[in-house]
């Protein structure tokens, strides 16, 4: 019966997917070119309601193919591409986003632009949301392209400032660029997500054209609007803006805090703690010594020497000035039952030692603030500064003596 | 710790999923996701882009056509879980029924049925033994008294007989003697009301079923690879569980060569149930290692260096099963334990349990599942934990106040509906800030600097959900390995990633399939039909971990993967690293592999065994594992108690026949008789005493410590206690006298055969009287009698049962040989036959039967007795 027909041929199919399935896993790609050449029969009686048809497990297989297939080129592989615009309607901006993408990949930027070109004047019907995303996406990568064209063109207007003549056709062309870029690119960082690239080339084309109300408005939004992720490039755009602009420290410091506040571990920490040191406010040195301590709570940051002489730095000048100790004692209540472990255990002494010397001196230095001179990485680290007669060390050792500082108790 | 200046463009929105969807089979192939402009330091003519997926990734090769067997099979043999055929109803009837409804029917009725078959006893043990008599098997008429109380069985079997020949006949529901019955019978015949049970044996298929269909009790997996010391030696610890009910934790090292093997005997830990998960990290040069079964959950520190002993630490004990453990690799000896109640526990060796968190409740939406995880992540007083709907990070300082949600089963990573965490793991050692998870559908790679948003996202295919993960890290500039494994399926994916600090995250290279152990099954030589059933079963038991690891040998570099499965079996495969990428020429794996041909056992030119060594491994685990089939289970046999053990292979020797001077004693007589002559005197023929038989220890009389322990075990020990201890000298003597007079009259009114005893007794009257003549027949027994008669001053009479009758008794007198009426000239040639006798053991067939061969004990047992002087002192100086 045509229902047993049915199922014998769903098996098949299935049967053949698989046989597929498991060439691809094996980068066997030659044989699964020719299971493929098989299954593209299933295309005929396409019954199935999965969300995931024949025609583009046929797109997909054939894409992973033809990438690695060691005879494949690139015309045979845009003659596939085409073929399967055609197989879906609804997958059509998808294929051609992918298309281009693989183009991109392989340095064919002209064919990608012609490609985005095409498949944003492609209307089919009513647009589903997926469609509408995709369709944003194709014009965001267009005025991507667009700004590398601009950049290109500003490249060159630069290098040839005093050709007169070219000049002018090269700048009209490259306002054309930035028309066109602008355009798409503002559209994009409107939705909520990740934009990083699309909102780093848009704040460049405005600065380059003086509108710094406009950038910073977009950087601010795309910082601070809640409906974005927090993504810590946000605001570290921002603050190089900020920066770039010559603004202020507190403003600096209010972009970076609010960096801090995020994620705390980022690099841009030590910035943010060297800023904070430099300040006259009491307050602003007692939130420094708070970042640099709480960078250094991260696995990350544990070898950072830079950090790590931040920390023993301000440390050794609360130390000497006898002033705010508290500060010390408060960031350490927290820490005291586990940094010794985390930081400051023999096995890290010795390895630092072996590894970074300064390193070494830095965190030695802390320890013995933090913990007094018994403790086990001092010991570990200034006994051996000193059998290798190193001047800095005999240094820190009589420093410990001297003020013999009690954080610990 | 660097943030990526620039990454990949997605969109953004938040709730539920919507993308409908289930297991696409192809979705993770052809596609790049997004594109980046490449390093925006460079100044070329034209942007570069690089895609999120489809970079160009390491080439990897497996050295070895099949996973190898790494260990010999453990001897205990293996009894597989419950497959679903044992399970699920099967019958055309009920296929017609279900035809176009998935879900599967429980063979209820079944099950029940062997419940009452194989528990009796629990099933309708009191009315059963009540109502025996009432119920009536044999095949014959019942008379008329009987028939007024009694059933008939024999019909009603008949009936339930013929019930099973047509099942699935029309007219089945015409038994009504046995509905009868049923009705009958069915309020009051189960011992366990029949509602209840049957609710009970419901709840358990069902538990059986869904555990069948996905088993989250082995999320993380059993395995655990701790390398070696900066890498300087190779040789490393593998950590599995093992043994029938695999509750035993073995810490192997590992010697990694080609093929990698076993070094030594493992130290071995026996636990108390079941081992679920072995999780490991290193911190400060030393391994701690967390073991998670059910209700217990410890952890084992085993120093750097190789050799050293693994320690014990901690236990713990959970009222509810523990669902996760793992292991801090920020701070040592801690952990993070996660019970089905929902509880999330910081474990720390030093300091105890602190709860984090406890809500039965899922964290983002509802769902049904107790399974729980946490993990720790690049904060080492933050911990991640999760639930089937996401995951959230705690501070353990704070954990109330502090926490931020990492991942969402939701439309912020682009999930599916239908979607579920089902491991989450901290990727630390690749890249302090980052996390993987899997769902059954896809995985993922956080960063905890940017929740909720995947830095990577890619569909896996996998058939079954990936249970276990394993990284391997890489310097920067190459990609980190990450491992997925399945359970059921066994399947095994290689992917590799790079980026997170300087790049955006990127997926490189595409996923690799490995073997499977059950893959190896092809490769094996034939086997006969039921051996290749068994093997079968054996090697496609669910995987139960995995671990791996990377080995440089100056320009080689090669990955080792081991997976363990359930049977206990790990499995090992090598993978080279091939550093030329380009054109590839078609090799091996190009080429199908057809079932039976086998690469594996194809003799290479370089082996002088004209094996692989692969193969030889093969051949020694298959030779093990049939060797563990042919060994019947033990627990099939009635306990029994080596003989070999208790006594030496001497005690054991039986006596060789009759010696020498037997031979010739007895070939006199027989030509003395013969003759008609006599024998007036036995010649010294050996100077030296025959040697002593000394077999039958075992026969002999009770010594004390015999009789003690029969005491003892009859329940009257106090009394033997008391006999021994109380009796006065007078009182025992007296005993000793009544008891030899009683002995006496006994014997006389004893046949013939009873004299055999006493001949040894005549013997020594014998020699008595043979006129200070050498002791030939009786060595060493008068220190004996000296002994028995009088203790040795002082000491108290030690020795409550008997003295061992034959040797003081006046046996064979004269007297009593007349009153049997034999004639006076016989009797001395009755007492010359049998002194020869009494000197080598009796040989049975001459005697009368059990009686004889008891009653001829005693005679050896005083000659024992001499034999055994020291034992006989022990107990006197124990007590």
């Amino acid at each position: 019966s045509s229902n047993e027909h049915k199922l014998n041929f769903k098996k098949s199919k299935e049967a053949c997917l698989s046989y597929i399935q498991d060439a691809l896993l094996q980068k066997q790609w030659k044989r699964a070119a020719e299971f493929l050449t098989c299954y593209v029969e299933s295309l005929e009686k396409d019954y199935s309601r999965e969300h995931i048809g024949p025609s583009e497990m046929i797109w997909r297989i054939g894409t992973e193919i033809l990438w690695h297939h060691s005879q494949s080129r690139m015309k045979e592989f845009n003659c596939f591409m085409e073929q399967m615009k055609t197989l879906g309607v609804k997958r059509y901006l998808k294929v051609c986003l992918e298309h281009v993408f693989h183009l991109l990949c392989n340095g064919q930027i002209d064919e990608a632009y012609q490609n985005l070109s095409l498949a944003e004047s492609w209307r089919c019907g009513e647009q589903t949301a997926i469609q509408d995303k995709e369709i944003k996406l194709i014009q965001a990568y267009r005025g991507l392209l667009d700004y590398c064209s601009w950049s290109k063109q500003k490249k060159i207007l630069l290098e040839h400032g005093d050709d007169g003549f070219a000049d002018l056709a090269v700048e009209q062309e490259m306002h054309s660029y930035f028309r066109k870029a602008a355009v798409n690119l503002k559209e994009i960082i409107k939705i909520p997500g990740v934009w990083d690239v699309f909102v780093k080339c848009y704040v460049d084309l405005l600065e380059f054209y003086g509108e710094h109300n406009e950038a910073r408005q977009v950087l601010n939004e795309y910082a601070y609007n809640s409906k974005f992720p927090a993504n810590p490039n946000a605001h570290v755009y921002l603050y190089q803006f900020l920066k770039r602009q010559g603004e202020s420290k507190k403003s600096l410091i209010s972009a970076l805090k609010i960096l801090h506040d995020i994620v705390p571990s980022h690099e841009l920490m030590i910035d943010f703690n060297t800023i904070l040191q430099k300040s006259k406010k009491r307050k602003k040195r007692q939130l420094g010594l708070e970042v640099i301590f709480a960078a250094l709570d991260y696995s990350g940051w544990k070898e950072n020497a830079k950090a790590w002489s931040c920390l023993s730095r301000q440390v050794k000048q609360i130390v000497i000035s006898e002033k705010h100790l508290d500060w010390i004692k408060q960031e350490w209540n927290s820490r005291k039952d586990w940094w010794p472990d985390f930081h400051f255990s023999r096995y890290l002494a010795k390895r630092n030692w072996q590894e970074n010397k300064s390193l070494s001196y830095e965190k030695a230095l802390v320890a013995g603030i933090l913990l007094g001179k018994d403790c086990k990485y001092f010991k570990y680290v200034s006994h051996q500064g000193c059998k290798a007669r190193l001047k800095r060390f005999r240094m820190l050792k009589k420093f410990m003596t001297r003020h013999n500082p009690r954080i610990c108790g | 710790m660097e943030f990526p200046a620039a990454l990949f463009p997605s969109y953004f929105t938040a709730g539920p999923p919507r993308e409908e969807g289930g297991p696409a089979p192809v979705a993770g192939w052809g596609e790049h996701g997004q594109v980046l402009e490449a390093g925006p330091g460079r100044r070329q003519a034209q942007p570069a882009f690089v895609p999120r997926r489809g970079a160009t990734g390491e080439r990897w090769e497996a050295a070895e056509a099949a996973a190898v067997p790494v260990l010999l099979p453990s001897a205990g043999c293996w009894i597989p879980s419950p497959a679903p055929q044992d399970i699920l109803y099967r019958s055309s009837l009920c296929r017609k029924l279900r035809a176009g409804k998935s879900g599967a029917t429980l063979d209820f009725a079944k099950q029940l049925g062997h419940f009452f078959v194989d528990h009796p006893e629990d099933a309708f043990g009191s009315l059963g033994r009540l109502l025996h008599k009432n119920f009536y098997l044999g095949n014959a008429k019942l008379k008329r008294p009987a028939r007024n109380s009694t059933i008939r069985m024999t019909a009603l079997l008949e009936d339930i007989d013929r019930l099973e020949a047509r099942r699935g006949c029309p007219r089945q529901h015409l038994a009504s003697r046995l509905r009868w019955f049923s009705h009958l019978c069915r309020d009051w015949l189960f011992e366990v009301p029949l509602g209840l049970l049957a609710d009970c044996l419901h709840e358990e298929l069902a538990q059986q079923w869904s555990s069948l269909l996905f088993d989250d009790s082995l999320t993380g997996g059993a395995l655990a690879w701790l390398p070696p010391e900066d890498g300087k030696r190779p040789v490393g610890r593998l950590v599995h569980p093992g043994g029938q009910a695999m509750n035993h934790l073995y810490f192997q090292d590992v010697v990694l060569e080609e093929l990698p093997h076993a070094r030594g005997s493992p130290a071995q830990f026996e636990l108390s149930g079941r081992i679920r998960q072995v999780a490991a990290a290193r911190v400060d040069g030393q391994d701690f290692v967390g073991v998670r079964s059910d209700y217990h959950c410890g952890v084992w520190r085993v120093p750097g260096k190789t050799g050293a002993a693994p320690t014990p630490l901690q236990v713990i004990r959970t009222d509810v099963p523990a669902s996760c453990l793992t292991v801090s690799p920020h701070l040592p000896g801690e952990l993070s334990v996660c019970t089905q109640s929902g509880t999330v526990y910081l474990w720390s060796v030093e300091t105890g349990l602190q709860q984090l968190r406890h809500d039965p409740q899922t964290m983002f939406f509802r769902d049904h599942s107790p399974w729980r995880w946490s993990d720790f992540t690049a904060h080492p007083r933050v911990l991640s934990c999760a639930d089937r709907t996401g995951l959230q990070c705690l501070d353990a300082r704070a954990p109330k106040r502090c926490h931020f949600d990492l991942f969402k089963v939701g439309e912020e990573a682009g999930c599916q509906q239908g979607e579920r965490v089902v491991l989450p793991m901290y990727l630390g050692r690749a890249h302090p800030s980052q996390y993987l998870v899997t769902t059954q559908f896809s995985m993922y790679v956080l960063d905890e600097r940017l929740p909720l948003v995947p830095v990577l996202k890619w569909a896996h295919m996998m058939k079954a959900p990936p249970l276990f993960a394993h990284l391997m890290p890489e310097k920067p500039g190459r990609s980190h390995k990450v491992l997925l494994g399945a359970s059921r399926t066994q399947e095994l994916l290689l992917l590799q990633y790079w980026g997170g600090s300087q790049s955006a995250c990127q997926l490189a290279g595409t996923p690799q399939k490995l073997h499977s152990i059950a893959g190896c099954l092809q490769h094996l030589p034939t086997q006969l039909p039921h051996r290749h059933h068994l093997l079968q079963q054996r090697l496609s038991a669910p995987a139960a971990g995995l671990a791996a690891t990377l080995q440089e040998d100056g320009p080689r570099k090669s990955m080792l993967i081991f997976q363990l499965s359930e049977a206990g079996d790990v499995f090992c495969q090598r993978l080279i690293h091939k550093a030329t990428q380009h054109p590839a020429p078609p090799s091996r794996d190009e080429a199908t592999t057809a079932p039976g041909s086998s690469p594996l056992f194809e003799a290479p030119a370089s082996s002088p065994h004209g094996l692989s060594t692969a193969a030889l491994r093969y051949r020694r685990w298959l030779r093990a594992l049939s060797r563990a089939w042919r060994e019947p289970p033990q627990h099939t046999w009635p306990p029994s108690l080596s003989q070999r053990r208790l006594f030496t292979r001497r005690d054991l020797e039986g006596p060789a026949g009759p010696s020498s001077l037997q031979k010739q004693m007895r070939q006199r007589l027989r030509q003395t008789m013969q003759e008609g002559g006599r024998i007036q005197r036995w010649e010294p023929l050996a100077l030296q005493p025959p040697p002593l038989p000394q077999t039958l220890e075992l026969a002999g009389g009770p010594d004390p410590l015999s009789n003690r322990l029969t005491a003892a075990w009859a329940g009257d020990w106090d009394q033997w206690w008391e006999e021994r201890t109380s009796f006065s000298v007078a009182q025992r003597q007296r005993a000793l006298r009544e008891r030899r007079r009683r002995q006496k009259r006994a014997r006389g009114h004893r046949s013939l055969s009873a004299s055999f005893t006493s001949s040894l007794t005549y013997q020594s009257e014998l020699s008595e009287l043979s006129d200070g003549g050498p002791l030939l027949l009786s060595p060493g027994r008068p220190p004996v009698l000296s002994q028995e008669s009088s203790p040795p001053a002082g000491s108290p009479p030690v020795r409550s049962h008997p003295p061992s009758p034959a040797p003081d008794e006046a046996l064979l007198s004269s007297q009593s040989l007349r009153c049997r009426g034999i004639p006076k000239e016989r009797r001395k040639t009755l007492r010359d036959y049998l002194s020869v006798w009494a000197e080598g053991p009796p040989e049975p067939p001459e005697l009368p039967g059990s009686q004889a061969s008891q009653l001829c004990f005693p005679s050896s047992q005083s000659q024992l007795s001499s034999a055994s002087q020291p034992r006989r002192k022990r107990p006197r100086m124990g007590f």
